[in-house]
This record gives C-alpha cells, structure tokens and sequence, in this order.
C-alpha cells in the first residue's frame, strides 16, 4: 500500500504540469502536413498528368476528389475517436459518406473503361503508388496517436494506415490516369486495406502505453 | 457515494488538476486508487492472476491516468475515460503476465528430450562423469584420487596398497586438485 502511497504522492506533485492537448488540432495540423508531403512527392517523383486542366473539371476527377476526400475526413474523425479513450462510437457514422461513394462509384460508373484500368500494369502502378504516397502521413499519424491514449491499439494502427492512404490517394488523384469511377472506387480501397492491414502490424508494436 | 456523486466529485478535482491544485488531485488518486483495488481483484482471479497483483495494476492505471491525463476533454465525462483506461490496462496486464507465466515454464526442446530419456541408471552417469572428469590427470594421479575420493579409502590405506608415504600421496592429491580445477579458473 505504501508504494501507491508514495507513487500517488509523487504524481500529485505534477499537477497542472500538462494543459489539456487538443487532439482536433493536432491531427487536422498532421493531416495538412501530409498532405503537403504527398502533394510534394506527386510533383517531384510522379509528375501531374500533363492533361490535368482538362481534367480538373471532368465528373472522374470530381469523383476521385469527392471519394478521397471524404475518406480523409472520415478516418480523421475516427483517428480521433481511437486517440481518445471512452469517446462516443457515433465518430464511426463519419466514415459513411466514403462508404456511399465508394458503392456509387462502383455500381453507377458512368464511363465504361475497365475496373482493371487501362493497361496491365494500371492497377500495380496505382496501388503502389498510393502506397508510397501514404508512407510520410503514416509517420506523422503514428507520431499524433502516440500522443494519444488509444485503448484498443490494433484499431487504431488500422485506422491510421486507412488515414495515410486516404492522404496518399487523395495527392494521387492529381496523377492517376485512369478515369472509371469502378476503378478507383475498387483499386484506392485496396491500397486502403493494405495500409490498413499494415498499421495494424505496426500499431501492435508502437502503440502501447 | 453514488455513480453520479462519483464522477462529479472526481471530474471537479480533475479540473482542478489543471489548475495545479495537487491537494485535489491526490486525494482523487487516492479514491481512485481504492475503488480499483476493490473492483480489480475478483477480475484478476476470474482472469486466472492472483489478487495479490491488484496493487502492481492499480499502480500501472494511476500512471496510464497521469500521463494521458490530457486527453480527457473536460466538457466530457470523466468516468467513461476513466473505465477504458482501466479496461485497456487490465488487458495488457493479464497478457503479459499470462506471457511471463508461459516463458518461465516453458521447456526448451533439448531439456524435453532429456526427460523423454530414458532414465539412465543415475550412480552409472556419475560415476561416467568422474571418469572424464579424471581423464585430464597423469595416469598415477588418477589411480589415487579416485581411490580417495570415489572410492572412499583413507590416505593410510592408499600409502599402503600404492607402497609409497602418507606424505607423498597427500601431495599427489593436493596437485590432481590443482590440475582438476586448473582449466575451470579462467571462467569463474
């Protein structure tokens, strides 16, 4: 008894030493960030699509805007709601808009290319891609979450591997040839799950507490 | 104190951490501190754990409920964070108590097959071991030292059946000793 006794003791002795962190603020600051990151290696290592100002306006570019950003969005509030212990599981309603979308781009894709994309290597390039993208909101996002107190650490790590590729896919779409609302609804959630499966890997070594 | 009383009680105090008031926050840790020993020991005995591990767990929750203190958003509950904090501990307690447990007893295959032996004639073994052991003496050593030692004659009767002095054999014993442990001294 008396060694919680002195621990409490010592603890109490650092009251008031930590104001209250605001979580919102830090990842909404951590996903710009990696945005930039992504935006940065699309210019330097992938190169916009030299069509981009045509395209900017078409209804796929607006898709893969609309899906990917929505994706964003909702894995950050979720990122959230896994960083802070006893949060209301509404946060998981936000990931419904990415849902909707990505059943609207495959079901109604108003152009007809193939869901496997325009040449062979279509859907290896955009996957690995994305991949790569993701990898600097990977760092950051795991750096925030640490700061947090994720009490469930294997869906958290997931969380943040969609976030990341959610990040990834959404500086790709500047970049990504392909057009089918299908193609993009299927292949980004690939990458989504693969990053996934990977925080899920990582968070179980680098989110306990 | 009801569940209502509790959390308005603790959440105050805990606001009052942030204010730097120590006194508030200690007698909160404090409280807190009891009402998890209490709630924890049947738990760890249900989880297959001693109930005396209560006091290791509830210190590792004081710590997780200092060090993450931040993320509790004041304007929210504190009870809920309070409750996963405490569930999240218990878990990753448990596991890795249940981990410790399994390396301690766990067998290495080398020590599984030397129980799955057949169990040699224990006396026979020994008696193998001496003899390698005795193996690094000059032949004339070795007779005596064993005579001595395994055998369990007295220097007089060595002297005797070696037709030498008690003296002699003495000194033939105190150098097989030195040479025995000569090779072995480097490691200890």
């Amino acid at each position: 008894m008396t060694s919680t006794d002195d621990l409490i003791r010592s603890l109490a002795s650092a009251a008031g030493a930590r104001r209250s962190a605001s979580l919102h603020a830090a990842f909404a600051v951590t996903v710009a960030a990696s945005l930039a990151c992504a935006l940065l290696l699309v210019f330097s290592v992938i190169g916009v699509r030299h069509d981009f100002a045509d395209m900017a306006v078409s209804i796929p570019f607006g898709f893969k805007l609309a899906y990917t950003g929505s994706l964003v969005v909702g894995t950050s509030v979720v990122a959230l709601y896994a960083a802070t212990p006893g949060a209301s599981a509404t946060a998981l309603y936000a990931l419904a808009p990415a849902v909707i979308f990505l059943a609207l781009g495959v079901i109604f894709d108003p152009t007809a290319f193939p869901i496997t994309g325009r040449t062979n290597t279509a859907v290896a390039f955009c996957v690995i891609s994305i991949l790569f993208l993701s990898l600097p909101a990977m760092i950051l996002t795991f750096v925030v979450m640490r700061q947090g107190a994720p009490t469930q650490p294997l869906f958290a790590g997931a969380v943040i591997g969609m976030l990341s590729a959610s990040v990834g896919a959404m500086a790709y779409t500047l970049a990504c040839k392909n057009d089918g609302t299908a193609f993009v609804a299927t292949w980004y959630t690939a990458a989504c799950a693969i990053m996934a499966f990977i925080g899920v890997v990582v968070g179980h070594r680098v989110l306990r507490w | 104190m009801t569940v209502e009383e509790r959390e308005q009680r603790w959440a105050e105090a805990m606001r009052a951490e942030r204010r730097g008031d120590a006194v508030a926050y200690e007698r909160t840790l404090k409280e807190v501190a009891t009402a998890l020993r209490r709630s924890l020991a049947p738990r760890l005995v249900r989880a297959g754990l001693g109930a005396h591990e209560a006091e290791d767990l509830v210190q590792e929750i004081l710590i997780g409920l200092h060090g993450k203190r931040h993320t509790w958003d004041s304007a929210r509950p504190f009870l809920p964070w309070l409750h996963a904090i405490t569930r999240y501990k218990l878990i990753d307690f448990t596991r890795h108590r249940r981990r410790e447990t399994r390396r301690r007893v766990d067998l290495p295959l080398e020590d599984w097959l030397e129980i799955v032996e057949s169990p040699a004639d224990e006396a026979n073994r020994s008696m193998a071991e001496v003899d390698r052991h005795l193996a690094v003496l000059p032949v004339s050593q070795r007779k005596i030292v064993r005579a001595i030692a395994v055998e369990g004659a007295s220097v007089r009767d060595v002297a005797l059946g070696f037709a030498t002095s008690e003296g002699a054999v003495r000194v033939t014993i105190h150098r097989a000793i030195r040479r025995l442990l000569g090779p072995a001294e480097p490691t200890r």
